[in-house]
């Protein structure tokens, strides 16, 4: 009968710290993901974003974990959600930002280096981070545009030719031999040849590398603007073919 | 001063290998890297010609001697070679190629190489170069040399980056290091010999570097206007004057018996691989003309074929085709017995024939620079040097040396018999010459090197 009454005491207990145990480990795991996810970008950045999902989990964690101490938590979870509304409300530019980020990176037409005019503002483009975008005006001036701009506003690229530029990112893993892999897509280009523009001979270069991948960046200048996306997406499909093949050769 | 880890990456290899990889294991005793310190040169190896082994060799060695380097890496196109090797405290990285690859890049690079130089070549449209299939081994090779360099740079964290020449041009865009890059332009640049299709695609890749060091003034001015918007800076190329020695009386004796030289010749003297380039047709028929007033003139043509031409490197046997052309053409014009041809001479040979000679001329239809021009002045020798070549701004024309356009044959002819009759004019010319030889020392040239270094650092 003691033995029964202390198992009950202690059932409680012991998920309690279970359940604060696996809160930790979770969140030291993620730390870790993140941390080699966020490695490219900025210290801060990382910190920050860091920072935010250990709070998050360890307010689940321990919503969790007090509940299994028989505590009622529907109070706790109103003032959670009330407290994450006020958050999203607080940080909505930053999080409008964010995902501008993403569509900018995806469709906007251009990048780095550019040259662009937004309303009043012209200048080189130094800069794209997750939450503006950096130019350079002709006077050395520094402007800082929130990217959420760029989905309201007229953009203007005014780089010579920009319209010509057919830039296509690649991933290719490690175990490719990457001179093989460029020997291969230069020879796959030279099959369009008639559709682009020949004092610009196809160029790749390396973007970023790690232990697993390398990633890359294929330029090229097109001659007729409506083919953009057909050439896009048959040299893309070339590209695979290449990686496809190299992969076998390798086994 | 810290001492610095620099990586060097040229074409051309140091050394050329004349025994198998296995062989050169047991000469090891199998423990890799092969030192070449322990190797037999002219046996095991030998020293390959020009430039490489003239300038990058002595640089490298005097900054490891003056300890201002700590590791040096040297990588090079060696299909034949071990992949890696030592010699003299350098650590010389070789890349190797199938032959089908080696091929198309030797194809590519001659292309690019002749259209620079304003040469015909075998291209059907050179501008279409880069979309040729063979560019992509071309490319191969600088990617290949490029992660050898990199993978290099994990090991040692170099400080500097240093290219040499058109072929490895790629490489400074294929380095994706924020560390100093600096390339050597060792041919001429010419911006009216380069197709205009080519400039935006070389304006990229030159713009990748941080420096680009050239041989003379006028290349300085052709890259700005060219679009490379770095710092260029030049530095004459240089040699080391302790190589060249006064043969002693034995060596010049020997020399002159074995190519059937005798006291009452007047020698005048071609030094250059064998290429079409080099101009060597023009000194021939000079000669050709000369002889009526000089009978006993002797023209010698010393050198062989290019690491690209020779069957350890890069095989374009264009050396054996022009000898060939060489040959019929002194038969053709009955002056057969007056040609000698040397083939590569030892540095004692080459000593002993600048020692020999009445004169020394640089035909070539373009150059570069010219550093045989140099090595004639040590000698206290007269020269005569093309329009075409980037030394010709160092000579005063009858006050330094004898300047030509490369395709007057008449004028050539006309220089080599007045400096073979006009014995002070010649010495007069050949003692200015020495005192000016003084601007291509080695001892100037590492010293602008390391300016140009120590300001990127």
């Amino acid at each position: 009968m003691i033995i029964e009454f202390n198992l009950e005491l202690f059932y409680p207990v012991i998920a309690f710290i279970v359940v604060i145990f696996a809160t930790w480990f979770i969140a030291h795991f993620l730390g870790h993901i993140l941390e080699r996810l966020l490695k490219h970008n900025s210290i801060l950045m990382g910190l920050q974003i860091k920072r935010l999902v250990w709070i998050f989990i360890w307010i689940i964690g321990l919503l969790f974990a007090v509940e299994q101490l028989g505590l009622r938590i529907d109070l706790l979870l109103l003032l959670v959600g009330l407290l994450g509304i006020a958050l999203i409300i607080a940080n909505k530019e930053t999080f409008q930002n964010f995902a501008s980020k993403y569509f900018c990176d995806e469709y906007m037409p251009f990048r780095a280096g550019d040259s662009i005019k937004v309303r009043e503002h012209s200048g080189r483009v130094i800069e794209i981070n997750p939450m503006s975008t950096i130019i350079l005006t002709d006077k050395e001036e520094l402007i800082s545009i929130p990217n959420s701009f760029f989905m309201k506003e007229v953009i203007t690229n005014t780089t010579p030719q920009a319209w010509k530029e057919l830039t296509i990112p690649l991933i290719i893993g490690n175990e490719i031999d990457l001179a093989e892999f460029e020997s291969e897509v230069l020879k796959s280009c030279n099959k369009y040849k008639q559709h682009f523009d020949e004092r610009f001979p196809p160029l790749l270069s390396v973007k970023n590398r790690d232990q697993k991948s390398t990633e890359l960046e294929l330029t090229l200048m097109i001659k007729d603007p409506n083919m953009k996306e057909i050439l896009v997406s048959n040299i893309n499909r070339r590209i695979s073919e290449i990686i496809g093949k190299l992969k076998e050769k390798k086994k | 001063m810290k001492k610095i880890n620099i990586c060097i990456n040229t074409q051309t290899p140091l050394v050329k290998f004349n025994i198998t990889n296995s062989d050169l294991e047991k000469t090891n005793e199998g423990m890799p890297p092969l030192n070449l310190n322990n190797a037999r040169e002219g046996k095991d190896y030998h020293f390959t010609p020009g430039g490489v082994t003239r300038m990058i060799y002595p640089l490298l060695k005097m900054m490891l001697n003056r300890g201002l380097a700590e590791n040096v890496h040297w990588v090079s196109l060696n299909p034949h070679g071990p992949e890696e090797s030592t010699i003299d405290g350098i650590n010389l990285s070789h890349i190797s190629m199938a032959p089908d690859r080696i091929k198309g890049y030797g194809f590519t690079k001659e292309v690019i190489w002749s259209t620079i130089h304003g040469l015909p070549n075998s291209a059907s449209d050179p501008s279409d170069i880069f979309w040729q299939d063979e560019y992509s081994d071309f490319t191969y090779y600088n990617r290949l040399s490029t992660e050898r360099m990199l993978k290099l740079d994990k090991n040692f964290d170099f400080d500097l980056f240093y290219i040499h020449d058109f072929q490895q041009l790629p490489i400074g865009h294929m380095l994706n290091t924020l560390k100093p890059k600096i390339f050597r332009w060792h041919i001429p640049f010419d911006e009216s010999t380069i197709p205009l299709e080519w400039k935006e695609f070389l304006s990229i890749y030159l713009n990748s570097y941080d420096r680009i060091v050239v041989s003379c003034k006028k290349y300085l001015k052709a890259l700005k206007s060219f679009g490379y918007t770095g710092k260029s800076c030049l530095v004459y190329p240089y040699i080391d004057p302790a190589m060249y020695s006064k043969p002693t009386p034995s060596e010049a004796i020997e020399f002159c018996t074995e190519f059937g030289i005798s006291n009452k010749d007047k020698v005048v003297l071609v030094v250059a691989r064998l290429d079409p380039m080099k101009g060597q047709d023009r000194a021939i028929k000079a000669i050709a003309k000369a002889i009526k007033d000089v009978p006993n003139i002797k023209l010698v043509l010393a050198g062989n074929g290019s690491f690209s031409s020779s069957k350890q490197g890069v095989n374009l046997s264009k050396a054996e085709k022009w000898l060939s052309e060489l040959k019929n053409l002194a038969e053709c014009l009955g002056i057969r017995d007056h040609v000698i041809f040397t083939g590569h001479l030892t540095q004692s040979q080459l000593n002993a024939a600048y020692q020999r000679s009445d004169v020394v001329v640089l035909p070539s239809i373009r150059e570069g620079f010219g550093l045989v021009v140099i090595e004639g002045w040590l000698f206290k020798k007269p020269v005569i040097v093309t329009s075409k070549a980037g030394i010709s701004e160092l000579i005063k024309e009858n006050h330094i040396g004898a300047i030509y356009k490369p395709d007057d044959i008449e004028a050539l002819s006309d220089k080599i018999i007045r400096l073979l009759l006009d014995k002070k004019y010649a010495k007069s010319l050949g003692e200015r010459g020495n005192s000016i030889s003084k601007k291509c020392y080695l001892d100037r040239g590492i010293n602008d090197e390391l300016e140009i270094i120590n300001e990127l650092m």
